[in-house]
């Protein structure tokens, strides 16, 4: 598990300004105490997950909203069940169940700010 | 520099619950069940009137607390379905295990409240509601009294 998200280094930031890595800017409570209402991560496009990672995956049921959560389980079917580090305030797998690797798009790889 | 691409090429990543605002208080479902309430009082003490006049205005009045109800009753439902679905997690089951049996028995409840005029099934109703919130303030580690609007 990712105890501590790295701060976005110089690289970082080149690899924003080229296309590399996607800015995104988190909105919620559901994965405090790593991640802030506000707080704004970059994302790099992965296939290659763990658990522990933090990933940005489609909401299952309403495609246009993207979501983040931290990977709990790789099932053997290859689908990542998905959980907020705020258990109390974040509906995620266990009420939506497992996210097809498909609709994973990438994992977080540092915080901006 | 990079204050500015922030605001300007950042899109926005959900950490919500379904909300998407987070926002759930039962105070919703105890609205309008005290809403049943206060009709099944009002339908029992209903008298019938004479005259053609009077009885079309008292079945004017009868039918209105009658739909007014039969709605109240049902949102009462919804506000404690998204309650027990939505809002309440596995590990809530564990600290509560009447969870289920107590949500299952409200949402019964709230069918019985349209079905009859029963005020000790409308009074069950909120007893029932009483007992969410007490579970949900305290999943929530805050100290909120029970109140009543009317």
């Amino acid at each position: 598990m990712q105890d501590e998200l790295l701060r976005a280094n110089l690289i970082h930031k080149l690899r924003l300004l080229f296309g590399r890595l996607t800015g995104f800017r988190v909105e919620g409570n559901s994965m405090k105490p790593t991640l802030e209402d506000g707080d704004s991560v970059l994302i790099e496009p992965s296939k290659q997950f763990r658990v522990g990672d933090i990933v940005l995956a489609n909401h299952p049921f309403r495609k246009s909203i993207k979501i983040l959560k931290r990977i709990e389980i790789i099932r053997p079917d290859g689908s990542y069940f998905l959980i907020g580090d705020n258990l109390a305030e974040s509906t995620d797998s266990r009420s939506f169940g497992a996210i097809p690797a498909k609709d994973i798009i990438g994992k977080v790889i540092c915080r901006l700010k | 520099m990079f204050g500015k691409l922030n605001k300007e090429y950042f899109e926005i990543a959900e950490a919500h619950c379904d909300g998407p605002c987070g926002v759930y208080d039962p105070a919703q479902a105890r609205i309008e069940a005290e809403s049943v309430l206060m009709l099944t009082k009002k339908i029992l003490d209903l008298k019938r009137p004479e005259g053609d006049d009077a009885q079309k205005a008292y079945a004017n009045t009868l039918a209105r607390f009658i739909a007014i109800k039969e709605q109240r009753a049902e949102l009462a439902k919804h506000h404690l379905l998204v309650l027990w679905t939505d809002y309440f997690k596995p590990e809530h089951l564990a600290k509560y295990p009447d969870l289920h049996e107590t949500f299952w028995k409200a949402a019964k409840l709230c069918s019985s409240c349209k079905q009859e005029i029963s005020l000790e099934h409308a009074q069950q109703l909120m007893d029932a509601i009483k007992k969410v919130h007490e579970m949900f303030w305290d999943s929530k580690g805050k100290d909120v009294a029970w109140y009543t609007a009317s």
